[in-house]
């Protein structure tokens, strides 16, 4: 840093760290599209040739994307339409349209966003664009009016494709399915969804013009293959200004990933879940604790962060809880012990409590019973418990029937760590019977 | 008789001659007088006639019993008794003929079913008919112009004939009480549709009732038919060279077709025409080699185009061959009880374009044109591609050949009449439904093209194009007469459309797709629909179609379904020969796919839905297939078995197993503890909670740290997103509920290999 060298590429590590995290928070945050597609180079293909043809012949196609969540269905479908566009002859002559099944959450607006997308709106001039009923009409007749050989070929992209299949009578997928079917402007409907049952939420007539194609994205990814994920995830890009640093960083990077601790990280978040998300979240974690005066990823920052990313949920809030809530939940521990899991009331869980304090306690002195009733109270609003009547209304407070969202192990774990936990607390929760 | 004439090309004029006789005298001479030519055939009753029939090569056969018109003269009738065709007579009853027939034996009909009056401008000649004793042979072939009656046809049973009945009786036949003729008339509605349909405009049932008035002071007639031959409208070379003759309604083939053609071919040289016409072809043979061809200038409705022009000299000379040829295609099929059946229509090429009628607007939404036009298919892989496509139309619509004809008639007979009536139509999806109906609806606009049956206009709606069901109405609406108005007020406007009378109403012909989604709590949008049908001037035909055969009956009130009636027709799934004929028919000689693979194809999916789309999107896979797995797109051969097997796999397997096996370690674990926990319950179903004890046991023994219930929780969400397992609301959190959408032994199979 303080050495400048003749070198223009040379920079200052501060300036060379913001710019890596700069670029990996591009990666991992803004959902920057690969160069390639990895690991499903057959659905890629099948994917571009069929737009392909849509866009060249104007041959209509319908096409679903299935994949769990996170496996890259609009990674994989963005790559494809980005080459698709890089083709000069296609380039002017599709028009995507984008629905998202969350936004669009009934057809009028589906309708509105499509004319919308469309830029149909200004062909009919300064007409109110009036009804749903009118909409569907003029965007069908619009779509009637085409041709296979001389209109532009219309590209709709749904995502979140079951939802739409809850829309009233499916009416739009049934319009868009049927023109994909019939001898009008040339469609491609393309659907995303996680959902593997999705046909079944289409009814016979939309399914029977849906033309079945569904491009499967499972994968089937080795751990060994994800490991080499996770190097070049992390690693520079070629064109980083400061030589020096890109090859310090890209070396670290490797030992990094032959660590065997961080192997362990790894192995145990590939053994939850492959997809790529949770991966970027947990890099993040981990890029954020770099800085200029630790100019690397070291391993410790990975268990770290991975341990920010697994942690339970439940654990924190009790570590928080007084201790009367905390002996509220380990009664109500009790009471599902005896009564195998059936739903308690307040006034059970305070017996339950008194009898504690009667018997065994020697450090926690009576609550009155308005406190109890306060600490109670504050449990259901952190949903530590849960009510089990639907009508809360009518029955008094302390009968109503609750239940305990909590794992006996949780309870243990938290009595384990809570900070200054009396003794005799600890021995009363541990012991078989109240 | 207007598409009978435009078939043959000629035209008559019947006239009466002679004077009137008084009603106990009987009528004794009738004749054909050509034009120009002393050609004049006389019938008199007692002999037997040739009457137009929907048939131009097979002619009605009957013995004329007595000839009458009505107080204005406008109407020249003819009582009859009438003889079937083996043809005729319904297909399952040909069977208990027990033999097989001589090709020009007649029958006797004896049923009840047919008017037996029928107007005389319809017949077309005599013939010579001879009865053959039972036992006694058929006379050799040597005599062509004679049909042989042996038995007698009551439409349930063929009988020995009484000789008696054959005997001479024209001058000893009782008239038929007139109340027999109405009886007659109202049993059947064939005889009387075609009658009618022969029949001026004027024939309406009021002038029936005057001639049953009349009929005492019946008239003896002399009547001149002349014979126009009207040269400019043949049309018949240029036809027949089309391959496919894809909108007649041909159904079945005559069971005479054996017979060697020559005969029919050759007609006997000189022209005779007062010897009995033994068929109607060579009858008109005679007519073209003893008239002169006349233009008339009051054929100016015909207009003709120049390639008919030219054609109509090589007509002349080739008319016996052709008439060779067109018996192998004029074959209809008519069955006495629904005597209403098309008629052979030439077969013209269809317009491309279905003509629709266009709605212009002020502002017309269409989609930008692209500005690279699109590419045209390659090779052979692309074509068959193209036309594998569920959208390109297809040259014929195979295998809905029965359904066609039925709906066809159904609509024909209605927009002749103008009438109106309701038909219902159920089947499930890609079974062809629209398809067959829009193709009825283009033989039916080209032959109102042609003349043959009056205009209409055809209007379609779907209830899954609309976002309310009154839209119907707005849509209706505007389609017929380009008003854009509400709801209410369409319907105000429709509902007084339908009920008033206008002159010159054409006929509507009105399509509801997916009818089910009309279905509103008061049913009255359906109610309407087919009420204004019965409505006696509203000329609307109502063609619906559904998915499901008894939707009538499931949703609908009583006078909605009252209303529908009873003509339905269901549209069964294909089968997979059928299957196989849509795909070959649609490849039309584009040899891309191995007849095994085809084969295949259409199995599966006949075993399947029998939805024809499915089996064309199959196929388009499996070309692309084909061209995938090929070095070069250019080197592609035939599509194969494997690369349908592939297809088919891709369409038809589910992704469940395969989808397990790629699940990650952890969720794969969820899953065996669920079913260790539903086995353990011995119930499908078991809280989060439960399951996650499962999970964590098993994650012991399996050696891998436990997870928290958060990630617990985090994996189960996954698999629940996925719908591998169904979940509860997650704001249930741990009490949620888990169950298996897929089979416990499915899970089982999946995560075997793996484990092991």
């Amino acid at each position: 840093m303080s050495k400048r060298k003749v070198k223009e590429t040379h920079m200052p590590v501060g300036e060379c760290i913001s710019q890596v995290q700069m670029i990996l928070r591009e990666r991992f945050c803004h959902q920057r599209l690969p160069e390639k597609p990895v690991g499903m180079e057959s659905q890629h293909k099948h994917l571009l040739e069929l737009l392909r043809r849509t866009a060249v012949h104007g041959e209509s196609n319908s096409v679903l994307i299935v994949g769990p969540r996170g496996s890259g269905k609009t990674m994989l479908l963005n790559c494809v339409l980005r080459e698709l566009l890089e083709v000069k002859d296609v380039n002017k002559n599709v028009l995507p349209v984008h629905l998202n099944g969350l936004l669009q959450t009934d057809d009028r607006i589906a309708l509105k966003e499509i004319t919308r997308q469309l830029n149909l709106e200004n062909v009919v001039g300064d007409k109110v664009f009036g009804s749903f009923a009118e909409n569907l009409a003029f965007l069908l007749e619009a779509l009637k009016k085409g041709d296979r050989s001389s209109s532009r070929p219309v590209l709709f992209i749904l995502d979140e494709f079951d939802l739409f299949a809850h829309h009233k009578n499916q009416t739009l997928l049934y319009n868009l399915l049927d023109v994909s079917q019939s001898a009008q402007a040339p469609v491609a409907v393309i659907g995303l969804t996680c959902r593997l049952d999705v046909l079944e939420l289409l009814e016979k007539r939309v399914k029977s013009r849906f033309s079945h194609r569904q491009i499967h994205l499972l994968s089937s990814l080795s751990f060994i293959q994800y490991l080499d994920n996770v190097r070049s995830q992390l690693s520079l890009p070629q064109d980083f200004p400061d030589t020096k640093f890109y090859d310090e960083w890209n070396d670290s990077i490797k030992t990094l990933c032959e660590d065997q601790l961080v192997v362990d990280v790894l192995q145990s978040h590939y053994n939850s879940s492959k997809d790529f998300r949770s991966l970027q979240l947990l890099l993040m974690l981990a890029l954020s604790r770099v800085s200029a005066s630790k100019p690397a990823i070291k391993p410790t920052d990975l268990l770290e962060a991975s341990r920010v990313c697994m942690v339970d949920s439940k654990a924190n809030i009790l570590h928080g809880l007084s201790i009367l809530e905390l002996c509220l939940i380990i009664a109500m521990k009790h009471l599902n012990d005896i009564y195998e899991g059936e739903p308690f009331n307040f006034q059970m869980v305070h017996n339950e409590f008194k009898k504690f304090l009667q018997r065994k306690s020697h450090s926690i002195h009576n609550f009155d019973k308005p406190v109890v009733i306060k600490a109670f109270e504050h449990l259901q609003q952190l949903e530590l418990i849960k009510s089990m009547d639907s009508s809360t209304a009518k029955i008094q407070k302390e009968y109503q029937l609750m239940k305990l969202l909590l794992d006996h192990s949780q309870i243990m774990e938290a009595l384990q760590k809570y900070p200054q936990c009396p003794t005799d607390v600890k021995q009363w929760a541990m012991s078989a019977f109240g | 008789m207007v598409r009978y004439f435009t078939r043959l090309r000629v035209r008559r004029i019947y006239k009466w001659g002679g004077r009137p006789y008084i009603f106990d005298r009987k009528l004794k001479s009738y004749g054909f007088d050509v034009e120009g030519q002393e050609a004049v055939t006389t019938v008199t009753p007692g002999q037997y006639i040739l009457i137009e029939g929907n048939d131009d090569e097979y002619p009605f056969v009957a013995k004329l019993l007595k000839l009458f018109g009505d107080e204005s003269h406008k109407q020249k009738k003819a009582l009859v008794q009438w003889f079937l065709r083996l043809s005729e007579v319904p297909q399952n009853k040909k069977l208990l003929l027990g033999r097989s027939p001589h090709p020009q034996e007649i029958f006797y009909y004896l049923g009840r079913a047919c008017d037996d009056e029928i107007n005389a401008e319809s017949i077309l000649g005599t013939v010579h008919v001879q009865h053959v004793p039972e036992d006694t042979p058929f006379p050799e072939p040597g005599t062509k112009d004679t049909l042989y009656v042996k038995l007698s046809w009551d439409t349930k049973a063929f009988n020995v004939l009484d000789p008696v009945l054959m005997q001479d009786t024209s001058a000893s036949t009782p008239p038929k009480p007139a109340e027999s003729i109405h009886s007659a008339s109202k049993l059947s509605a064939s005889k009387i549709l075609s009658a009618k349909r022969r029949g001026s405009a004027a024939d309406t049932p009021g002038v029936r009732k005057k001639l049953q008035l009349s009929i005492g002071a019946s008239e003896c007639l002399y009547l001149r038919i002349r014979n126009y031959r009207a040269a400019a409208m043949k049309r018949r070379p240029i036809v027949r060279k089309r391959p496919i003759v894809r909108k007649r309604p041909i159904v079945r083939k005559r069971p005479w077709r054996g017979r060697p053609e020559e005969e029919i071919a050759r007609p006997p040289s000189g022209p005779h025409t007062k010897r009995p016409a033994r068929r109607y072809v060579w009858l008109w043979n005679l007519l073209d080699n003893t008239q002169e061809l006349i233009s008339d200038g009051d054929d100016d409705c015909f207009v003709p185009s120049k390639k008919e022009l030219q054609s109509s000299s090589n007509e002349e000379k080739t008319d016996s061959e052709e008439e060779t040829d067109s018996e192998e295609e004029t074959v209809v099929k008519k069955t006495r009880g629904r005597n209403c059946k098309t008629s052979v229509r030439t077969p013209h090429k269809t317009p491309s374009k279905k003509v629709t009628p266009s709605t212009p607007r002020c502002a017309t939404p269409c989609i930008p044109s692209r500005t690279v036009p699109a590419r045209q298919p390659g090779n052979i892989l692309e074509e068959a591609r193209a036309r594998l496509h569920v959208s390109s139309v297809p040259e014929s619509l195979p295998c809905r050949e029965q359904e066609f004809q039925d709906i066809y008639n159904f609509v024909e007979s209605k927009v002749m009449d103008g009438t109106g009536g309701c038909m219902y139509i159920s089947g499930v999806p890609g079974t062809g439904k629209t398809a067959t109906i829009h193709e009825v609806i283009r033989c039916l606009q080209h032959a109102s093209d042609m003349d043959e049956i009056p205009t209409f206009r055809f209007i379609e709606i779907n209830g899954m194009k609309m976002t309310d069901p009154h839209q119907a109405y707005v849509q209706i609406l505007q389609k017929l007469t380009d008003q854009k108005v509400t709801a209410d007020h369409a319907a105000a406007l429709l509902e007084k459309r339908f009920s008033n009378p206008a002159p010159k109403k054409e006929t509507t012909v009105l399509l509801v797709d997916e009818l089910d989604l009309l279905w509103t709590r008061k049913q009255n949008v359906m109610y309407n629909l087919f009420d204004w049908p019965t409505r006696r001037h509203a000329r609307l035909v109502v063609l619906t179609i559904a998915n499901t055969m008894d939707l009538p009956e499931r949703i609908m009130i009583n006078r909605v379904a009252s209303r529908l009636g009873l003509t339905r027709m269901s549209f069964q799934p294909y089968s997979f020969k059928q299957l196989q004929q849509i795909i070959t028919s649609r490849l039309n000689k584009v040899k891309a796919f191995e007849e095994d693979a085809l084969q295949l194809v259409s199995r599966k999916v006949a075993a399947l839905s029998g939805d024809a789309r499915r089996c064309l999107d199959i196929c388009r896979r499996a070309t692309e297939i084909c061209e995938h797995s090929a070095s070069h797109p250019s080197s592609a051969g035939l599509v194969k078995m494997s690369h349908v097997m592939e297809a088919l796999d891709e369409m038809f397997s589910s992704s469940y197993i395969t989808a397990i096996r790629c699940a990650s370690l952890q969720e794969q674990l969820f899953l065996r503890a669920v079913i260790a926990e539903f086995r353990r319950l011995g119930l499908e179903e078991a809280t989060f909670q439960q399951v996650f004890v499962q999970h964590r046991t098993l994650s012991r023994v399996e050696g891998l740290q436990p997870i928290s219930l958060s990630e617990g929780l985090a994996v189960c969400q996954r698999l629940g997103a996925c719908r591998l397992l169904l979940l509860e609301a997650s704001r249930l959190d741990m009490l949620q509920r888990v169950r298996l959408n897929v089979s416990q032994d499915d899970v089982l199979y999946a995560l075997k290999p793996v484990r092991d």
